[in-house]
């Protein structure tokens, strides 16, 4: 199954989504996409108008680029995805830094999807990662 | 995804005594068409997909539960992102902060992999009104 994890470029996540047998919907597979593309249609980045059109059906106008901008290369992975993993709880450099915005957005996207979705602390110490470990299985595990 | 070209990051626990050398030597004996360049956190490893895919799973025997990988979306030594060509390395921060993290995971599947069980999840509480207003009140 296809897993959004949350954050999307997330070592940990896509380790243990894909150890679990499950295919991991990462901000890196989808960026590899657009720089691998034989045309480069605006280099270096292959940021083109239809990534600010695919934004926008996301995020209004009137919300800042930054977010507009994620939400074109995660959005299409969060109706992509069949299930998700989201890490909560996380320290400011953890994950894509200095956007919250962007972050409530991507949680409210999937919850609207209705999809299966695990919620998981960000872990502090041995204890708490054993958890994330274990209930990261249970999970995935379950998912047929 | 791709099904062309893969480019992987393989990242060693700290707690794991697998180093970046040993994998790397590894990876070369295998004899695969792959490109490996060893990295302070382990190696960049890079290739046809199924070949990167099938050397990950051989790599991982090495210490299953302390080698960790993720796909990279560049290539290595891109010169958007390779230091060599003073790129910019956006998700160094990541990867760092996720590597001093990794020892933690490692228990974390050592322990899963002997059937504990986890323990009851700590949700955040809200902040009650009247400590909100404590802490917004002047002296």
């Amino acid at each position: 199954m296809k897993v959004f994890i949350d954050p999307p470029n997330s070592l940990i996540l896509f380790d243990l989504v894909e150890r679990s047998g499950h295919e991991p919907l990462s901000s890196m597979a989808a960026i590899q996409e657009k720089i691998d593309k034989t045309e480069i249609d605006m280099p270096p980045m292959n940021v083109t108008l239809e990534d600010v059109m695919k934004g926008l059906k996301y995020a209004g106008i009137e919300v800042p680029s930054g977010i507009r901008g994620r939400l074109a290369v995660w959005g299409p992975m969060i109706e992509e995805a069949e299930a998700a993993v989201i890490m909560e709880d996380c320290p400011y450099s953890f994950g894509c830094v200095g956007c919250h915005r962007t972050n409530l957005m991507v949680r409210y996207l999937l919850k609207r999807r209705k999809i299966p979705i695990l919620d998981v602390n960000y872990p502090n110490d041995e204890e708490e990662a054993k958890d994330l470990v274990v209930r990261m299985r249970e999970f995935l595990g379950g998912l047929k | 995804m791709s099904s062309e070209r893969e480019t992987r990051l393989i990242v060693i626990s700290p707690a794991s005594d697998i180093t970046p050398d040993q994998v790397t030597r590894t990876i070369h004996t295998m004899g695969k068409s792959v490109t490996v360049k060893e990295a302070c956190y382990g190696a960049v490893l890079e290739g046809p997909r199924d070949t990167v895919l099938w050397v990950v799973s051989e790599i991982r025997k090495l210490d299953p539960n302390g080698i960790f990988t993720k796909v990279r979306a560049y290539q290595a030594g891109d010169p958007r992102r390779c230091r060599a060509h003073h790129g910019t390395r956006p998700g160094f921060a990541q990867l760092e902060q996720e590597w001093n993290d990794l020892w933690k995971i490692q228990y974390g599947l050592n322990c899963a992999d002997r059937g504990d069980k986890a323990s009851e999840r700590k949700v955040r509480e809200k902040l009650p009104v009247d400590i909100f207003k404590k802490i917004c009140e002047v002296k």
